[in-house]
Parts: structure tokens; sequence; C-alpha cells
């Protein structure tokens, strides 16, 4: 019988939270939750970024150290994209990891071959007024450790995925520059690298203590970027808010010596190229 | 006292009781359920996310056996995992053999327990075990496919469309389910009905003297790597066998100079089968392996430090101790794994 009283205290306390929420849903009638886009503009330094194939020496870019380049391909993961605002209002875009690549939420690839991929479409966003986000590039321990994934990280659907260090290369860009070290290699069954490419792929996503007295070398390659806009959106049904963020390739090369970085495809040869990523991705402008 | 309230909470918690009640009896055997031995750790498979079903396993198995997932038919995983070794492979492969006749670098190493491994090959490149048939289907010297073309190929057969239908519930086969399939079978790969395993949890067995010695002196001179019941503590640690490493190993995958010449501790369950021995297959039997613990093993700078002692490199063994230690090694041979019809190509 205790315990049949217990249950009714319980019952009777949980009933009146409800009748409390819904009074204060009577006093202030709430908008609907809305919607963001935020698009991510591809840029070399202040250009956009003009795709050249593998092979064609057509450099339309040359850096600080007259190394002239250009890009052939590109892709990166966002995932884990927060959005908050100056009263404490917060939205978190659901992660799930599943075979079902209609379920899987919470990651994106933005890839330069499918044309739309650099424009993320968040929806159900709690209404109110946010002037910051934050988002990982790549995708961490708890997106790899889920295992097999459909969708956008479907290996056999172009997701980056490293096979022999299992996990996705968070940030990768390839193209040709005029003094690249790299050599033709012919892989077999159609596949081959060309003379004077490069290939930067930024993956890694364990931290592995070094013994005493050695650098750590097996780096987690995770980074994630936080940006404040320079106003506040509205967001709530009915509204298009944009937020526009560049991601300037020209910082990532800054320094680059492409006679003898041209293959990159290792955590520990990936690292100083994460380390910039913070610089890469820049606030640009929103607007409703 | 018996207000209306009370009446209909007294009523609710009748219903939440009866419920409850209905949840008692037991469920017939199913032989697709996994289950964890009672002297096993917990597994560390996301199991919530690709639980096994009798549809999945069946489709993991037709895969694991079937060519398909190599480039040209000529080889699949049951080329170098094969059930009568633990799903090691064949002693006649030292190496592992792909399409082609390529040659691999390292002794393809048994797929039991899995579910419980944090990590995976020798040098744990690979950290779920959803990942693992990734890296056999691209590389070169294994089957040397790519993933979309596996794809491709199952999805132009009628059977494997009907058997992803059964088993997922999807009209069009995807790589992620294809490793979901794969999981499922090798994740039923459990072997713990060995000798030592029906001793170890009083199930009736019992080992000889001189298998109990062996036990006694294996944890005492091995045990300190080859722990717990899976007989491996899922390090990587240089155990001596060479001074120059053209496979650095663990090096491969942590870039770490003091990762050069470790690979990982092997789990020794089955290990009688399982020849031969050491990521390279150095060693033929289980004598050759304790005879280099004892006095073959040589220097390099990444030396597991367990192996250095005052009169040199190894560990003290007296040939009495070698011989009890195999005895016992002998008793974590699972018979009825290997004679399992379970895993039986259909």
């Amino acid at each position: 019988m205790k315990s049949t009283i217990k249950f009714l205290f319980a019952f009777l306390a949980i009933a009146s939270l409800g009748l409390t929420a819904c009074n204060k849903d009577d006093d202030a009638p709430a908008k609907d939750p809305g919607t963001l886009s935020i698009l991510f503009d591809n840029k070399l330094g202040d250009k956009g970024i003009s795709l050249k194939d593998f092979g064609d020496k057509t450099f339309d870019y040359t850096d600080a150290n007259g190394q002239a380049f250009n890009i052939s391909l590109f892709a990166y993961y966002i995932s884990a994209i927060e959005l908050e605002g100056p009263g404490g209002v917060k939205h978190i875009d659901p992660l799930k990891v599943t075979a079902n690549a209609s379920e899987v939420t919470g990651y994106y690839h933005v890839i330069s071959t499918t044309p739309g991929s650099n424009v993320i479409n968040l929806s159900g966003i709690e209404p109110g007024t946010y002037n910051k986000i934050r988002f990982t590039v790549g995708v961490d321990e708890s997106g790899v450790q889920e295992g097999a994934a459909g969708g956008v990280l479907d290996p056999a659907n172009g997701a980056w995925f490293w096979n022999w260090n299992a996990g996705y290369i968070g940030f990768g860009v390839e193209g040709n520059a005029s003094n690249s070290g790299q050599e033709y290699v012919d892989w077999g069954n159609g596949f081959e690298t060309l003379e004077g490419t490069y290939a930067i792929h930024v993956g890694g996503w364990k931290d592995v203590e070094p013994q005493p007295g050695e650098d750590p070398k097996f780096v987690n390659n995770i980074k994630v970027i936080e940006l404040d806009f320079d106003s506040s959106i509205k967001i709530e049904d009915g509204l298009s808010p944009q937020a526009h963020i560049n991601v300037n390739f020209e910082e990532l090369l800054k320094g680059i010596d492409f006679s003898a970085t041209y293959a990159v495809h290792r955590p520990d040869l990936g690292k100083p190229f994460a380390e910039k990523l913070v610089e890469v991705f820049e606030f640009d402008h929103v607007h409703q | 006292m018996t207000s209306p309230v009370v009446y209909w909470a007294c009523l609710v918690l009748t219903v939440f009781v009866s419920c409850s009640d209905e949840d008692e009896p037991t469920l017939p055997v199913n032989r697709y359920e996994f289950r964890v031995p009672e002297n096993f750790p917990q597994p560390i498979y996301t199991f919530d996310n690709n639980p096994v079903t009798k549809a999945g396993f069946d489709l993991g198995k037709a895969l694991f056996y079937d060519p398909i997932l190599s480039r040209d038919g000529s080889a699949s995983c049951n080329n170098c995992h094969i059930q009568a070794t633990a799903f090691a492979d064949s002693p006649v492969h030292p190496l592992s053999v792909g399409v082609d006749n390529r040659l691999g670098i390292r002794n393809a190493p048994p797929l039991t327990n899995m579910a419980f491994f944090p990590e995976f090959f020798w040098d744990g490149g690979v950290t779920h075990l959803d990942f693992v048939p990734i890296n056999a289907i691209e590389a070169d010297f294994e089957l040397d496919e790519t993933v979309e073309n596996v794809v491709a190929k199952l999805n132009a057969n009628k059977k494997y469309r009907d058997m992803f239908r059964d088993a997922f519930d999807i009209e069009e086969v995807t790589l992620p389910y294809t490793l979901y399939a794969l999981s499922q079978f090798t994740n039923m790969m459990v072997s713990a009905n060995s000798k030592y395993d029906r001793y170890i949890r009083n199930e009736g067995g019992s080992l000889t003297a001189l298998e109990l010695e062996g036990l006694a002196t294996f944890s005492e001179k091995c045990g300190a790597c080859h722990s717990g019941e899976l007989f491996t503590d899922f390090s990587y640690r240089n155990n001596g066998l060479d001074s120059t490493f053209a496979d650095t190993g663990r090096n491969r995958i942590t870039a770490l100079n003091s990762d050069i010449g470790k690979f990982r501790v092997p789990s020794l369950r089955n290990v009688a089968l399982t020849a031969p021995y050491m990521h390279n297959a150095r060693f033929k039997t289980l004598e050759e392996v304790l005879d280099h613990y004892d006095n073959g093993m040589v220097y390099y700078e990444t030396i597991d430090e367990t192996f250095v002692n005052q009169n040199g490199l190894g560990i003290d063994l007296e040939e009495t101790d070698k011989a009890a230690i195999i005895a016992f090694l002998n008793t974590l041979t699972d018979f009825d794994f290997v004679q399992d019809t379970l895993f039986f190509r259909n």
C-alpha cells in the first residue's frame, strides 16, 4: 500500500508539472520551429575556386612563394552543428550513425563533385535569436565507433574513408602544382596518379599517448570550429535566414612546399594542415 | 479513502504488474542470439546498431564464402580464414594468399571472439569490426576489389537482393548492410567451449596434473601479456623477433618510433590449431615459440621490457615448463567450435 501512495504522489507531481507547462504555453504562444541555411563558400584567397582536371597545368593561382597551383577536387565533413543565441537559446543538430542511409543525420559531406553539397539546411530549430555557430570538421570518435554507416559516410557511396587506419578523411584537397614532386604512378586496374599532382588528406581521430620524451605523432586531427555572427539572426517558422561561411583554401595551403609535400595520407603528416583549419573557416555574413 | 484518483492509480499499477508477469516465460533456445560466455568480458561490438538475426547471419555466411567479394572472383574471406583452424589460415599459407596468388605480408589471424576485441589486424589500425572487411576487400594482395564494385555485383545478383531484403528489409544492396551481415556472421564465432572453459566454469571438466601445472606456469611466465579469458591484453609489443623491420607493425598506425616492431599480443584461444605463429609466421610449432621466448630473442630498442632481465633477453623456461605450458595451451582448443555446423558453408 505504501508503494501505491508513493505512486500516487509521483502521478500527481507529474500531472501538476504538465498543467504548469500548459499554462505557460497559453501565456506566450510560441512560434513554430524554424530553419537555417548554412552556405560554405569555397575560395582560394579572394577568388572562387575554378576546378581543373588532374594533369591540367593551367594555374590560376600563385602563392606568396611563387608556387603556381590549381585545385581539382576537394571534400570535407561538417558534423555536430550547434547554434547558440545571446539569450541562452541553443540548437543541437542531432547525430545518428546507422547503415540506413535515410536515418543518418548530422553528418554533411561538402564535396566538389556534388553541386549543392556546400549548402546545409537545418530545420526544427527552436525559435529565437542566434549569434553563434559551432561545428566539427571531420567525423570524430563518436561517429567512427558506431560502425558501418550509410549516406555520406558510406565508402561505396563517395565517403572519403581510410581502410588501413579506419576512419574518415575530414578535409581533403587535390590538384596540380607547377613544382609538385609527384611522379607518374600506375596502380593497376585503371588507377593512376598523374605527374605533377598533389593530394592533401587530413584524417585521424585517435589520441595515443606518446612515450616519454617522444613527440605525439599519432594525432587527433578533428577540429571544432566556433564562429560568432557579426549580427544576430532570428530563426522561426516563416523566415529564411542564411549564414555564409567562407572556406579559404589559401589558408590551408599557406606555406606548403609542393616539391616536398605532395602526398599527405597519414594522420601525422596531416597535422600541420589540421592546425590551420581554424583559419580556413571564417564567418562571412548572415542575412534574414 | 477510496477516491477515484486512487482507484485509477491502483488500476494502472495492476496493469503494470501483470505486464511484467507476462515477460516471465523463457524464450526458446535461439542459436542466432549472441550470448556472452560466463567467463568472458562484456562484448565491445555495437550490437544495438546491428543485432544478430538468422537472415543476417545467413547472408553474412554466404558473403564470407563467396569469391564475389574479390576482383576476379578467385578469392573469398574463406581463402585465409578456415573453420578447421578456428578461422585462421591453413598452415600451407604461412602468409595470406590473395588474388593472382599474391602473397600478403602477415599471417592471417583467427576470427574467433571478435565481438570482444577493441582493435583489429596485427597493427590495430581498424577499431570497429564492421570496417575490417573493407581492408581485406581493397588490399591489392588480398581481394583487390573496390567496395563500389562489390555493391554493384551484389545488386546485380537476385539471390543476394533477396537475402538482403530478408535480412534488412531493403530493396537495394548497400555497403554498410553488407558489412553488417559480415559482422553478424563473425560475431557469432564465439569460441568458449574448450576443455579449459569447462574446467574454469565448473562444468564438470577437469585438467590433468600436467595441464594444471602448465596453467600455473603460464600464468606466472606469460600471463602479463596473455591475460584474461581471451589470453591477450590487446597491447602492442615487440617480442624480439627481429632487429630490423620491413613491416614496422603498430608504427604504421601511430607513426611513433617507439612502436616500430610492435604487434598485437594475439589471443591464444585455439592456439594449437593456428600454426604457424607470429605476425610473420616465423615459427611452425608451439615448441619453437617457447624456444624463442627462452633463448631466441633478439634486441631492438623497442623490445618489451617484460623480456629484459639480468641474463639478457627472454623468459626463463625449463624444458619441463615448456612441456607443461604446451599441455595447458592444448586445453584451449575448442573442438565444438571448429566442428559447429552453424558455420558450415551452405
